[in-house]
């Protein structure tokens, strides 16, 4: 039953990623639309791309963006994790859910809030200029884009060494602490080498999203004529007047390609991951470091950040919910209004996409989890070949951007005849999230199932348990906390999750960030801006909620 | 909300009782569509602005339920493409602002031939072979932000914005906003069909360069920073959606250039493969009528493409302010000149070259 269930995990995950990454690796090879009757057999799309300077300089900047993004992101992701965690921090419960904010902003709004705010006419910027006479930075520029980026994706790598810091021995730390070592020191040397791997999977992911960042290079980079590649691809969409589906093929799968580096890179560091096995399982008493006279330096650092990278556009776009104009020449006060809001009514779809959205994060992230789960406890303590198969196979869907992603799931339930009945429902919105997002939530389970003491299972299984008794009578009551924390997690992401679904929604199955797209097509940014009000307040509300029930973001 | 849901219904109303076009009982389509009783359109007009001409139709079809698809421009030709070739059924009635794409598809086969009792009263290069119709009659404006830019400075014409941006690079240094022809197909038709009538085109592109223009790939995102005073000028900016943004944001403004102005027309088409073809001719043609005409000019701001609809925002306002430098962008294959690679290219090429980038 073991074999069956296994090979059952392996061949599902292989099926859901090759299906539409297939689709799109035999596109490649098509001189146009596959489905077009004239199609045949090229190599021309390669040979356009990979002769296009235009490719090579989008590429570059996205190799720099992608390594920019991570270079911030991650060690600050890191410190936050580790000041959160580990330590006495005060305020700890408040900071938290803000924390949080920049996973589910979509972040064609989050770029927009910035541009509100530190634009050249943004009313910090303004205000500066008052102050200074000249504005001392340009939100539209490389660096621009690449400190956004690394600001923004530090919760992503918050998310994943935090969890892996909670379940951290503290006796280790303790033992630093006694020898006399202060909190850096001990974050330096103890506490954040021992989750190395989370913050090296957090490193690979964090990457990998920066190539496939479109929102933010759109609405910050591309005026000024800054291509990054999903930009470029974008471009593709029009260059030759009717999309190029070939070439837009060629351009993801460069994108993919720089998985298996990645992947590979990651585990020969883990190589040794049994040097990281200092999971505890019994229930020592948890201390948290006192930062002592560090205390308050450190909220300060952690405000900072929370003021650029939340705070910022946060009040941008709620500002801009709230006037009728803004900008160079007006006086705030006189123009503010809660017409937007008023308006919002008037949009038939706007409850719909409300509920959807709901339910395609409540219930869809909880079926998505279960999905994790059983993917995850197949692979669960299995030496084999075929799990490091799954490693490299699930990086595989992220890879894929945005834009391209959509298309490839049109196209898998137009084609593929026994799901095409699915296409017009939410379910088929479903499986595009949920195989997207394989990555992220797979690790999320795996993290949790590494708590697990191998003892606890060898204990049942020696009195007589199947295999099967096993996991539904210790290893999943065991993780069922991480199990709620990663459902909240998938409950995020699918809120602000939009492409991946772009071409499978219709009238009935509106999501709010299909509704967001179609009114940025009109400019109706401040229709945008009271939408995105609501979403940050009712998620934050359920995320504040969460949390006080003790449900805790890890895994 | 409520008082202007009244609003509409008492329109609908007197609508239906002055005009006496084609009622469920006189139109014979309107038998055959009962049967059908649904209608799926894929369009790019978004749905909050097409909502009262939605409204009307169901006045007059109530027993047509109204699938209304609010994609862009790309989604519609992806999503159209696809589901044709996959036999899966896609849309009745295509309403897409991407002129070129529209012609394409009706070009290749994927239009149904049906001669609109309507026709007569559209202009004749608004009519494509029975198969694509020009839906509306938008003027192509210069977009300026009324606090930044004094009235006596605006250009009035295209040969004055290339006077103006040479004169007065640093002022205009990153005010200006355009379209980027290389992501959007109505910013790249727009300005293909500038240099077929404006000799001093290049002219204009090499100052757009010298100022350091910013370019975009939708018109909201253009007229959001027009309004906020990021840029003063926005260039080749559909005035239907100024007009509806103008509602909202009063520093907004736009001139329609005397010396041409281009007319841009929303290209509708009903799909061959329809599974409800009838209720698809019901809704052409009402889309097409004086009644459906009135209300895309009343109600959805939308310039209408009929003489005889009288008013500011229609054809016969913008043919008596404009006189001959009213220049429509025709519904015929010549449109698809822009879509031939090696020329797409050259202009590409030429564009970025002026713009040095």
């Amino acid at each position: 039953m073991n074999r069956t269930f296994r090979s059952f995990a392996v061949v599902t995950v292989a099926l859901v990623v090759f299906g539409p990454l297939g689709l799109i690796i035999y596109q490649s090879f098509l001189s146009e639309a596959f489905f077009s009757p004239t199609a045949s057999p090229s190599l021309g799309a390669y040979q356009y791309v990979l002769a296009d300077s235009g490719f090579h300089s989008a590429f570059g900047t996205s190799l720099l963006v992608s390594f920019g993004m991570t270079v911030i992101a991650v060690p600050l992701g890191s410190l936050l994790a580790f000041l959160l965690v580990r330590t006495d921090l005060p305020w700890k419960k408040f900071l938290e859910p803000w924390l949080l904010v920049p996973i589910f902003l979509s972040p064609v709004v989050l770029a927009f809030g910035y541009v509100v705010a530190v634009g050249p006419v943004g009313f910090f910027s303004l205000w500066t200029k008052s102050l200074l006479g000249t504005i001392p930075w340009r939100l539209y520029s490389l660096y621009g884009l690449i400190v956004i980026a690394g600001l923004t994706h530090v919760p992503h790598s918050f998310l994943y060494v935090s969890s892996a810091l909670r379940s951290l021995d503290p006796s280790v730390e303790e033992a630093a602490r006694v020898a006399g070592a202060g909190p850096w020191r001990i974050a330096a040397t103890v506490s954040l080498p021992l989750v190395l791997p989370s913050i090296l999977f957090s490193s690979a992911l964090i990457f990998l999203l920066g190539f496939e960042l479109f929102g933010l290079p759109l609405v910050l980079g591309d005026p000024a004529g800054l291509l990054v590649l999903t930009t470029y691809l974008y471009k593709l969409t029009n260059l030759l007047g009717v999309p190029s589906y070939h070439l837009m093929a060629v351009v993801a799968l460069s994108i993919v390609a720089l998985t298996f580096p990645l992947v590979y890179a990651q585990r020969r560091m883990l190589r040794t991951a049994g040097r990281f096995a200092v999971i505890g399982g019994k229930g020592q008493a948890f201390r948290p470091l006192p930062l002592g006279a560090f205390r308050w330096p450190a909220v300060g650092i952690v405000l900072l950040w929370l003021l650029v990278t939340v705070l910022l556009p946060l009040i941008g776009v709620a500002l801009r919910s709230v006037v009728s104009q803004w900008g160079e020449g007006i006086n705030l006060a006189e123009v503010l209004t809660l017409d937007h809001f008023r308006e919002l009514q008037n949009h038939p779809n706007l409850i719909r996409g409300i509920i959807n959205t709901l339910l395609l994060g409540g219930i869809g992230g909880a079926l998505s989890v279960g999905f994790y789960a059983i993917i995850g406890l197949a692979a669960h303590r299995w030496q084999s070949r075929w799990v490091s198969f799954l490693d490299y196979l699930v990086m595989l869907p992220r890879a894929l951007p945005g834009l391209i992603v959509g298309l490839a799931f049109l196209w898998v339930f137009l084609f593929f005849k026994p799901i095409a009945p699915l296409r017009t429902t939410l379910f088929s919105l479903w499986i595009a999230y949920t195989v997207v997002w394989l990555a992220y939530g797979l690790r999320l389970i795996s993290a949790s199932l590494l708590q697990v003491k191998p003892e606890l299972e060898e204990a049942a299984r020696v009195i007589g348990a199947g295999q099967g008794k096993v996991y539904g009578d210790v290893t999943l009551p065991l993780i069922r906390f991480g199990l709620i924390g990663s459902w909240l997690l998938m409950f995020m992401m699918f809120v602000r999750e939009y492409s991946t679904g772009v071409y499978l929604l219709g009238p009935g199955t509106e999501v709010i960030g299909s509704l967001i797209v179609s009114l940025w097509g009109t400019g109706a940014l401040d229709l945008i801006s009271a939408l995105s009000v609501i979403e940050v307040v009712s998620v934050g509300l359920i995320l504040f909620i969460a949390l006080r029930l003790g449900v805790r973001l890890d895994a | 909300m409520n008082s202007q849901r009244f609003g509409t219904l008492v329109f609908c109303v007197l609508m239906a009782s002055v005009s006496p076009g084609h009622t469920a009982e006189t139109n014979p389509n309107a038998t055959a569509a009962q049967k059908e009783g649904k209608l799926i359109i894929y369009s790019s007009t978004d749905s909050a602005s097409v909502e009262p001409i939605l409204q009307d139709f169901k006045a007059l079809y109530p027993f047509l339920q109204v699938e209304y698809n609010d994609l862009n421009t790309t989604e519609i030709y992806n999503r159209f493409t696809a589901e044709s070739a996959s036999g899966a059924g896609t849309a009745d009635f295509m309403w897409s602002s991407a002129m070129d794409l529209q012609i394409q598809l009706a070009s290749k086969g994927n239009a149904l031939t049906y001669a609109s009792p309507e026709s007569n009263s559209l202009p004749k290069w608004a009519l494509w072979q029975n198969q694509a119709y020009g839906t509306t009659f938008e003027p192509v404006s210069i977009a300026y932000n009324k606090r930044l830019l004094p009235a006596d400075a605006v250009p009035q014409s295209h040969a004055d914005l290339v006077k103006l941006l040479k004169a007065k690079p640093d002022v205009y240094k990153e005010k200006i906003a355009t379209f980027d022809p290389e992501k959007s197909g109505v910013g790249f038709l727009m300005m293909t069909q500038d240099a077929k009538v404006f000799p001093q085109f290049w002219d204009l592109a090499k100052g757009f360069g010298a100022t350091g223009a910013k370019v975009y790939t939708s018109t909201g995102a253009m007229l959001e920073k027009v309004g906020s005073g990021e840029h003063t000028l926005a260039y080749n900016i559909i005035g239907s959606y100024v007009l509806l943004r103008q509602k909202k944001d009063a520093s907004l403004g736009y001139v329609l250039p005397k010396d041409y102005t281009l007319v841009f027309s929303r290209i509708a088409f009903i799909s061959k493969s329809a599974r409800n073809p009838n209720a698809a001719k019901l809704f052409l043609d009402y889309l097409l009528s004086k009644r459906g005409q009135t209300v895309m000019s009343e109600k959805s701001l939308v310039y209408s493409i009929r003489t005889d609809v009288p008013g500011q925002i229609t054809a016969a306002g913008l043919n008596k302010d404009l006189g001959k430098a009213v220049k429509p962008i025709e519904v015929n294959t010549d449109i698809l000149a822009g879509l031939e690679q090696t020329k797409r290219l050259e202009f590409m090429k030429q564009w970025k070259e002026a713009l040095k980038r």
